[in-house]
């Protein structure tokens, strides 16, 4: 279960050069690129519409694993109904935070916290990167440290998918922002991914609708996915918000053409951002 | 919301709830084509990164019982998930299962023992001691031992199986004496059992969606809440997407299961056997049917019958169930019935389902016993990828004192007098009718577990007077960890321990037909003065004077684990309690037991004889019969409990297993044609009966139909809060065109009325509902069960407390409207099902 221990030194080498041509393949940007060589994942969540069956496993999956309070979730699972009786159709659509790559390697919620950079220096494999109130992990994953965050909330404002929001259970550490409560969002379940464990969520899914994993490693279930839908490619119909050219991490098999049909609202993205079972 | 502090649960010094990567992450960075990302099984904290202690156990939100894994950080449940190494499960676990979590940590729990201290349902309540309740209770109920009426004390349950079931009933009611008592599956799926009981002896079906190549659904919701929800649905959403498997559903309502069905066929309620038997038609009459299964139905009253005079029977029986007869009773075309008679025909093998939908209804029974023909014309039954025979873990238990008293009881369980022909799941939902008629004589204490009756039966009212009635029922007393409607009407409360602090042995059913044992261990202590009232019967039992042989069900639960031979193998419970869960490693699945032959020896055996009039090797030494001569002169048809001694089937020249009877005098066929259902002035094959009150429905009338939805349970899970978040409200669904003619909006405040009640709620005007039918869920509306599931704090003396940083966030006001005030408590003529889905109603803008 992926313990250093294990890797040989031969198969490191063999997946740095098959990461290489598949980052070559894919057109993925630069930086993810370089993280590629020195052998760092790239994680992604590919969700397989064709699978989900709405029960809101992960929903509480996600509740469960991190406290959340109420009126605030990391996870939801979108309902829709379209068509007219009796050929109406129901639709799930579970939404998360889309990790994005960013048009330039810098995500929006990244580029507009002020304090993105206000962190110490940090290596991940062979990758030095800056840690920050919200920033980029080498490997893709857009996370939080709420003792350097000052509770201007950009970050809420900068997500066009609304997914960040203010969580009632934090409260900041800053001395001058002691009063103020912190953000929260989906991690991605950094703090179980990084012990080998699938996030929470993924791990519950009854469907397997949820699959994660690493599009740097071609052995991967999400790179294998990927090669059979043409998800990264094709994003702009295996994305949300496509228009916004944020390159997420979450991908969707979306074979009824679901995602285009769900719309974000900018004034209402985080009232949306809700779970309520219909 | 600035002044929340933050939840104490979390007890860190860093201040993010919401996620902290600056911790063990950094450390152990992942590296790319290196990790394999693993199934679960181990949990961390997100704040610290420390791994939460897992401990294995089971499930108990629904009746499914899956085996689960409670992960505890700082002495505290923090989470649950799947166990990844059940068979059953494969690691999978819905919302409900997880929102399981918050029950220990509810702040109306109930963690004291308390008395009234008003009137009846007045609310006012005083904290006793454990002492002072059981020296009460056992005084009462000693009282009645000693005068020879032990069947005045009425016990009442619901989701009691498995070890509890085993301690409560075969040990301390047996040597108690009383055998008054009433379940709940009358108000659950009672009509499907009897129905196939009535065909292939046992009730159960499993259906082998790992193998099979179609699904036609009749008023199943398995996507969303069948009795062994994630066994199955797990992997009928895996068989579809992996496989194409095709699958059907009929419903009346766009249910989640219908919305991934590659069809939903909507239909009018209560007409699913009429679309079944134009299907038996077509494939009767199209030549499609399996000849070789045959062999082993009876269809025609000679019992000898060969293939084609079967064949006749039940093609001239079906020639009146035309596809045009059913498009004018359901609403299905006739074009549509055809061609998935055939699809399904010569899909084999392929899977029927059918749940409630089918089966709460005035004709339910029939409904599964058409679904059983149709399965059987197909030669769908006990089939790798059919509808096959439930496989379960089996275990030994101690059952108490060898010398046990002859058990009495009031006969007020099966309904009134000529009610039902087969109440063999018994008729729960009149017990209180029959205790106000009084005829059958009447409990003098009426205690009850794991069961709420005036939510989960219908007409509310009624029954709420009734269990309020001192002059009907004397003393009244539940065994509950959470204050619910029907404890608010008890005169003693004793405070249960939630699923989470149980211990318990456990095994159901298997979807893949090998069987998982697994046990029920606490993830904490019981909280407060709670006690799980399989610890306190023990108690009790001390306190009569019959001591059952161990005082709680921890010993209970390691006896068994001693003779149990599988589980005594793995070195007893303590296996289970490391694991939670085992299977034999080298256990084929089991399918075609009908198949089996009966050996010679077994024939010859001590009290065998040979029923000529149904072809049934059977001993009568394990029935009621004085002697043989009264057995042979009875026959086995009409000796009393000739089925406990049943041994086979004489089908032509050899005998055969069949389809050995639990419950009924049944013969070994698979009995689509039933002797049974003649001498109770049924049709003996498989016919359509229509709904009394649907025949006579006037103008502007709708149907009432009612569902479960998937994040919650029917009565017994809104106190925990993500789930109640989730789901809280309940509006009407009514169809756009059904509402244009009444005028009715999304929104709306609206009257539903039926013959018994009204009540106002809100209309959801929705494309998915069948038009002239009103479609309102249950599970929300509650009145008590605190402050999560209706805003009502619990009793000061419960050990309610606002210490709960949650209660603060509730942001919801809408907590639904329950539509069981409006449904009469009424009984399928056959089984006694509550008819959940026949009530018509008047639907007005309020």
């Amino acid at each position: 279960m992926g313990k250093k221990e294990d890797i040989s030194r031969r198969d490191m080498l063999k997946t740095g050069g098959a990461v290489a041509v598949a980052a070559a393949a894919t057109g993925i940007l630069p930086a993810a690129a370089a993280a590629a060589k020195e052998g760092v994942s790239r994680w992604a969540m590919v969700i397989d519409l064709r699978r989900c069956i709405g029960c809101r496993g992960c929903t509480v999956a996600c509740k469960s694993e991190f406290g959340a309070a109420l009126g605030r979730w990391n996870a939801v699972v979108k309902q829709m109904e379209t068509g007219s009786y009796p050929g109406v159709k129901k639709h799930f659509l579970p939404r998360l935070c889309n990790h994005c790559a960013g048009e330039k390697d810098v995500p929006p919620c990244v580029e507009k916290c002020p304090q993105a950079n206000a962190g110490e220096r940090a290596k991940l494999g062979g990758v030095s990167y800056r840690t920050g109130a919200t920033y980029k992990r080498p490997d893709g994953m857009i996370l939080l440290d709420m003792s350097l965050c000052i509770g201007c909330y950009k970050c809420i404002e900068a997500c066009p998918y609304g997914v960040r929001s203010i969580d009632p259970f934090s409260k900041l550490t800053r001395p001058d922002r002691e009063k103020d409560l912190g953000v929260g969002k989906c991690t991605f379940c950094a703090h179980r991914v990084d012990k080998g464990i699938a996030p929470s969520c993924v791990n519950t899914c009854q469907g397997g609708a949820r699959i994660f994993g690493d599009l740097n490693d071609p052995e991967s279930e999400v790179s294998k996915l990927d090669k059979e839908f043409n998800l990264v490619k094709n994003r702009d119909k295996t994305t949300l918000l496509p228009g916004e050219k944020t390159q997420p991490h979450v991908l969707y098999i979306d074979p009824a053409g679901v995602l285009a049909q769900y719309k974000i609202d900018k004034k209402t993205k985080e009232a949306e951002f809700k779970d309520q079972f219909v | 919301m600035a002044n929340l502090t933050r939840r104490d649960l979390m007890k860190i010094g860093m201040a993010s709830g919401a996620l902290l990567a600056a911790g063990e992450g950094f450390k152990s960075p992942a590296l790319a084509g290196t990790v394999k990302i693993g199934p679960g099984g181990k949990d961390f904290s997100p704040q610290t990164g420390v791994e939460r202690q897992a401990i294995p156990s089971s499930c108990w939100q629904c009746v499914t019982r899956c085996p689960n894994m409670g992960y505890m950080e700082d002495g505290r449940l923090v989470k649950i998930e799947s166990n990844p190494n059940s068979i059953r499960t494969e690691g999978k676990m819905c919302a409900r299962g997880q929102g399981g979590v918050s029950h220990s940590s509810d702040p109306d729990r109930i963690l004291y023992p308390m008395k009234r201290a008003g009137k009846r349902g007045e609310g006012k309540w005083k904290r006793i001691s454990w002492d002072e309740a059981l020296t009460e209770l056992a005084d009462r109920m000693k009282k009645l031992r000693d005068a020879g009426t032990p069947e005045k004390f009425m016990f009442h349950y619901g989701r009691m199986k498995a070890s509890s079931e085993k301690l409560m009933k075969d040990a301390f009611l047996a040597t108690y004496g009383s055998k008054t008592g009433a379940g709940h599956t009358a108000i659950c799926e009672g009509g499907k059992w009897v129905g196939q009981e009535l065909t292939w002896g046992k009730h159960y079906d499993n259906w082998d969606f790992d193998n099979t190549n179609y699904v036609l659904n009749f008023g199943s919701n398995v996507l969303e809440a069948h009795t062994n929800h994630i066994p199955t649905s797990h992997r009928l959403i895996r068989a579809k997407v992996d496989k194409g498997v095709k699958m059907v559903t009929f419903d009346v309502r766009l249910s989640n299961t219908a919305a991934k069905s590659d069809e939903w066929v909507p239909l009018k309620p209560g007409t699913d056997g009429a679309v079944m038997l134009a299907m038996c038609n077509v494939i009767m009459s199209e030549g499609l049917y399996d000849r070789d299964f045959l062999k082993f139905v009876k269809a025609t009253k000679n019992k000898d019958a060969p293939d084609d005079e079967k064949i006749a029977s039940l093609k001239a029986h079906l020639a009146q169930y035309t596809p045009q007869w059913a498009e004018k009773i359901s609403g299905v075309s006739a074009s549509k019935i055809k061609t998935l008679a055939i699809e399904f025909a010569r899909a084999k093998p392929a899977c029927l389902l059918t749940y409630r939908g089918a089966v709460a209804h005035y004709n339910g029974v029939e409904n599964e016993r058409i679904a059983m023909m149709l399965a059987s014309i197909t030669g769908n039954i006990d089939n790798p990828g059919g509808r096959c025979k439930a496989v379960a873990a089996s275990w030994k238990f101690p059952t108490g004192p060898k010398d046990k008293p002859e058990a009495k009881k009031l006969k007020i369980d099966d309904g009134f007098k000529g009610q039902v022909a087969y109440p063999t799941h018994h008729v729960d939902h009149q017990v209180f009718k029959m205790i106000k008629d009084g005829k059958e004589g009447r409990p003098e204490i009426y205690m009850w577990y794991c069961y709420a009756p005036v939510y989960a039966n219908g007409e509310i009212q009624e029954t709420i007077d009734i269990l309020k009635d001192e002059s009907l029922i004397p003393f009244t007393v539940c065994s509950n960890p959470f204050y619910d409607e029907a404890a608010a009407l008890a005169d003693m409360i004793l405070p249960d321990t939630p699923y989470t602090e149980r211990w318990d042995w456990d095994g159901d059913v298997s979807p893949m037909q090998i069987a998982e044992y697994q046990i029920r261990q606490p993830f904490v202590k019981p909280l407060g003065e709670s006690r799980n009232l399989m610890d306190v019967a023990c108690e009790l039992a001390n306190r009569m004077g019959f001591p059952l042989g161990f005082n709680s069900m921890e010993e209970f639960v390691t006896m068994s684990g001693e003779l149990t031979p599988e589980v005594k193998a793995l070195g007893g419970i303590e296996y289970l309690k490391k694991n939670g869960v085992w299977h034999d490693p080298n256990a084929k699945p089991k399918f075609y037991s009908y198949k089996k032959e009966v050996k010679e020896e077994e024939l010859k055996a001590e009290g065998v004889i040979y029923d000529d009039a149904s072809g049934v090797y059977w001993n009568w030494k394990k029935s009621k019969a004085k002697d043989e001569a009264e057995a042979q002169q009875k026959g086995y048809a009409h000796t009393k409990d000739a089925y406990k001694g049943y041994v086979g089937q004489k089908i032509g020249d050899k005998v055969y297993t069949g389809f050995k009877p639990d419950i009924l005098n049944k013969s070994g066929y698979m009995e689509l044609y039933s002797e049974l259902m003649e001498e109770k002035k049924f049709n003996p094959l498989p016919s359509y009966l229509p709904i009394p009150e649907h025949e006579k429905m006037g103008a502007g009338d709708l149907i009432l139909t009612t569902y479960k939805a998937a994040v919650i349970t029917q009565s017994r899970s809104a106190n925990c809060k993500w789930l109640s978040e989730l789901y809280h409200d309940n509006p009407a669904w009514i169809n756009p065109k059904t509402a244009a003619g009444l005028g009715i909006k999304t929104g709306d405040k609206i009257k539903v009325k039926s013959v018994i009640d009204e009540i106002t709620t809100k209309a959801r005007v929705t494309e998915g509902v069948i038009p002239g039918v009103i479609a309102i869920s249950h599970s929300v509306g509650h009145w008590e069960y605190g402050r999560y599931a209706s805003g009502k704090k619990g009793p000061d003396a419960s050990g309610a407390h606002d210490n709960d940083p949650d209660l603060k966030t509730i942001w919801w006001e809408d907590r639904g409207v329950h539509p069981n005030w409006i449904i009469p408590n009424s009984p399928d003529p056959i089984g006694g099902q509550q008819r959940w889905m026949d009530t018509v109603v008047k639907v007005t803008k309020a």
